[in-house]
């Protein structure tokens, strides 16, 4: 038997090396776990559709240089910071000194804000589950802590610009930490986006740590070209009474990967988890979901939709595990499918595992296409063939889309959709 | 206006229409009535252009131009209207977004400019009253969550919107109270016009106490056995279809209903 390939050595040589001590130390240790890790097969059950999509080539292990110019297609309201290849980019930064919310580079902590840091990154994650997130812990260059003491507000939008340049093949690794305080808020969009066509790596960490009564809004844009292998992964622990809302929006690419994971630890946490994927072309998306009920009296709402056209594949899996203790979960996850042409494929999989004798845990998933009666009754009104089938499928995404709490991601995200819709639907 | 020369047309490969002949003049309500089954609501599909209905045979014509030959949405802007028997929902599309779209691809074809947001609303506003639907209804999702009878009053109101020159109802009465029919009735009268045509199928005459048709055809086994004046429909509801020699549950295909 062949053996399983596993991570070339030259993914082991990290660049940045202005992180504070203890951050370094943190990731040379993380890297030299790294030693013969083995890489994703389709024999590994959560990348079964997707492995033979990574690329992890040694000029992918090349770190993308950290330095250029940066542009976000979101034009921002609110408060703004933009990493390039995975590094700050402070005078392209915009927002105040505000009252109990600390917003800064991990190159700008002091050692003993870092050596906090290092004790607790990696926290929010199941590393075993999401193997690639141990390859960002080994090479981050830079990343984003956002501190936020007790009952602090942030009143606008954060906005996290994420660009990697791909003038060359290479690799960035953007990393992101927030630490939410007993009842504060805070609403923060994470876009990602790219310029050039080299073939190129975005390897990401979020973490959310929320404290009792804290309460996130997490939107995530995957807006990056065709040439850009993204595989994220977010991670999220809740308190007590904590509420994290999250609005994932994808576009697809060669390969695209996001995991996130939901630790419910504090009684009457709740999380309510959106997101829509768009794919075409020979697109590849895959979203991996955990929502671990862990304590009881926890709310979790999940629904995600997924549209493929012409040769482009999708993959939902979402996995709800309620622990013994958790008496009165209330868990309900949908996944709703569609499929523009013969040649799409959408693989969904919900995952229960119940220990709880007491809750209420509901799933749904559907695949099919557009309704040819709904089509007909579009048409019967006068209504173009084209024009119709663009209010078809975007009413299957709308709802979620509405749902976004900012405008202008809204606009955006609805602007890449007429896109979409333009290229897919051709005028009869 | 509208004229049917021996029309064939089947389903899934069995025939529903069997040579029908029928003439629609500018300004005539003419009622089709017949038992389940008779091929009512496919002569209404097929009118419209339902893909799913072969026509096998024969000739339609509106105002002399070939209709079998149009798209769904030709037939339409050239004046063909289908109030649906079952208005189909679709959640996430607006019924304010439909009926913009709807009354905007119509005045496109006619080469008038679109009319704005604020334009359409004014006027979705005031046909949303006249077939008692409140307005509220216009945010909605198509037919989302509506009552059988809001689901007629927004066909009557799409079809008072788009000003069809053949409006065609299939059942419209079906599933009305009698204070919803009365609206409906009410809205389909605002419909009769000098240049415009109706052409309604019915199972049963209540609807026809309303909305007084010129002519009744009796349709039975995919053609019309029988045509007469608005007596024929009275005479129907007194002695069912026995005395036609067919029977009530007479199918040809239940199914197409």
């Amino acid at each position: 038997m062949k053996p399983a390939p596993t991570l070339s050595t030259a993914f082991l040589h990290p660049a940045g090396q202005a992180l504070p001590e203890p951050l370094l130390a943190l990731r040379k240790q993380r890297g030299s776990a790294l030693v013969d890790m083995p890489l994703p097969t389709r024999k590994t059950e959560n990348w079964k559709y997707s492995s033979k999509y990574l690329k992890l080539t040694d000029d992918m292990a090349i770190s993308l240089p950290a330095e250029g110019k940066t542009g976000s297609s979101l034009a921002v309201p609110g408060y703004k910071v933009a990493f390039l290849n995975g590094v700050m980019i402070p005078e392209a930064c915009e927002y105040p000194d505000l009252d109990g919310i600390s917003i800064k580079s991990f190159d700008d902590l002091s050692d003993e804000e870092a050596a906090d840091l290092a004790d607790r990154l990696d926290s929010t994650l199941d590393n075993k589950a999401v193997q690639m997130a141990r390859l960002n812990s080994a090479r981050f260059e830079d990343g984003l802590l956002i501190r936020l003491k007790p009952e602090a507000v942030l009143d606008q939008p954060l906005f996290i610009v994420h660009e990697v340049t791909a003038e060359a093949s290479g690799s960035a690794f953007p990393r992101i930490f927030v630490d939410a305080g007993r009842h504060s808020q805070i609403t923060l969009v994470e876009e990602y986006i790219s310029s050039g066509s080299a073939q190129v790596m975005v390897n990401t960490v979020t973490e959310f740590n929320m404290a009792d009564g804290a309460n996130i809004t997490s939107i995530r844009l995957n807006m990056e070209g065709e040439n850009v292998q993204h595989i994220g992964s977010t991670g999220v622990l809740q308190q007590r009474s904590s509420r994290f809302e999250s609005h994932a929006v994808g576009f697809g690419g060669p390969l695209r990967r996001h995991d996130l994971q939901v630790r419910l630890e504090g009684e009457g946490a709740e999380c309510k988890l959106n997101g829509v994927v768009v794919t075409q072309g020979k697109q590849h998306y895959d979203n991996h979901t955990t929502i671990e009920h862990v304590a009881a009296h926890c709310n979790s709402e999940e629904t995600y939709r997924n549209i493929a056209a012409d040769q482009s594949h999708a993959i939902f899996n979402g996995r709800i595990h309620i622990h013994q203790d958790a008496q009165k979960s209330n868990a309900d996850m949908n996944n709703n499918n569609l499929l523009l042409s013969n040649g799409a494929e959408i693989d969904t999989k919900p995952e229960l595992e119940i220990y709880a004798d007491d809750v209420k845990c509901a799933h749904g998933a559907t695949i099919g296409q557009l309704d040819e009666i709904s089509l007909f009754y579009l048409i019967s009104r006068g209504i173009g063939r084209r024009e119709a089938n663009v209010l078809l499928t975007m009413a299957f995404v709308n709802e979620l889309v509405e749902q976004i709490p900012v405008e202008a991601v809204r606009e955006t995200v609805q602007g890449r959709l007429s896109h979409f819709f333009e290229q897919t639907f051709q005028e009869a | 206006m509208l004229s049917i020369k021996n029309l064939h047309a089947s389903v899934e490969g069995k025939e529903i229409l069997k040579g029908i002949n029928l003439e629609i003049k500018a300004g005539e309500v003419h009622a089709i009535m017949g038992p389940n089954g008779s091929g009512k609501s496919t002569l209404s599909q097929v009118l419209a252009g339902n893909d799913a209905f072969e026509v096998t045979g024969g000739e339609v014509t509106l105002n002399g131009e070939n209709l079998l030959e149009l798209e769904t949405e030709e037939r339409a802007r050239e004046g063909i209207f289908l109030a649906f028997q079952y208005p189909v929902e679709i959640p996430g599309v607006s019924n304010l977004q439909f009926l913009r779209t709807a009354v905007n691809a119509m005045r496109q074809h006619k080469g008038q400019g679109e009319m704005n947001a604020a334009e359409f609303m004014k006027l979705a506003k005031e046909i949303s009253k006249q077939v008692d639907l409140d307005p509220a209804f216009l945010k909605r999702g198509v037919n989302e969550g509506f009552s059988g009878g809001e689901k007629k009053r927004n066909e009557i109101m799409q079809a008072l919107l788009l000003q069809p020159k053949l409006a065609i109802l299939d059942e419209t009465d079906s599933g009305l109270d009698i204070d919803a029919l009365k609206v409906v009735s009410d809205g389909v009268n605002a419909l009769r016009a000098e240049d415009r045509a109706i052409l309604m199928v019915t199972h049963y005459q209540r609807l026809l106490n309303h909305i007084v048709p010129d002519y009744v055809h009796v349709l039975a086994g995919g053609k019309i056995i029988k045509s007469g004046g608005r007596e024929l429909a009275l005479e129907l509801e007194e002695r069912g279809y026995g005395w036609l020699g067919i029977k009530d549950e007479d199918t040809a295909d239940s199914s197409a209903n």
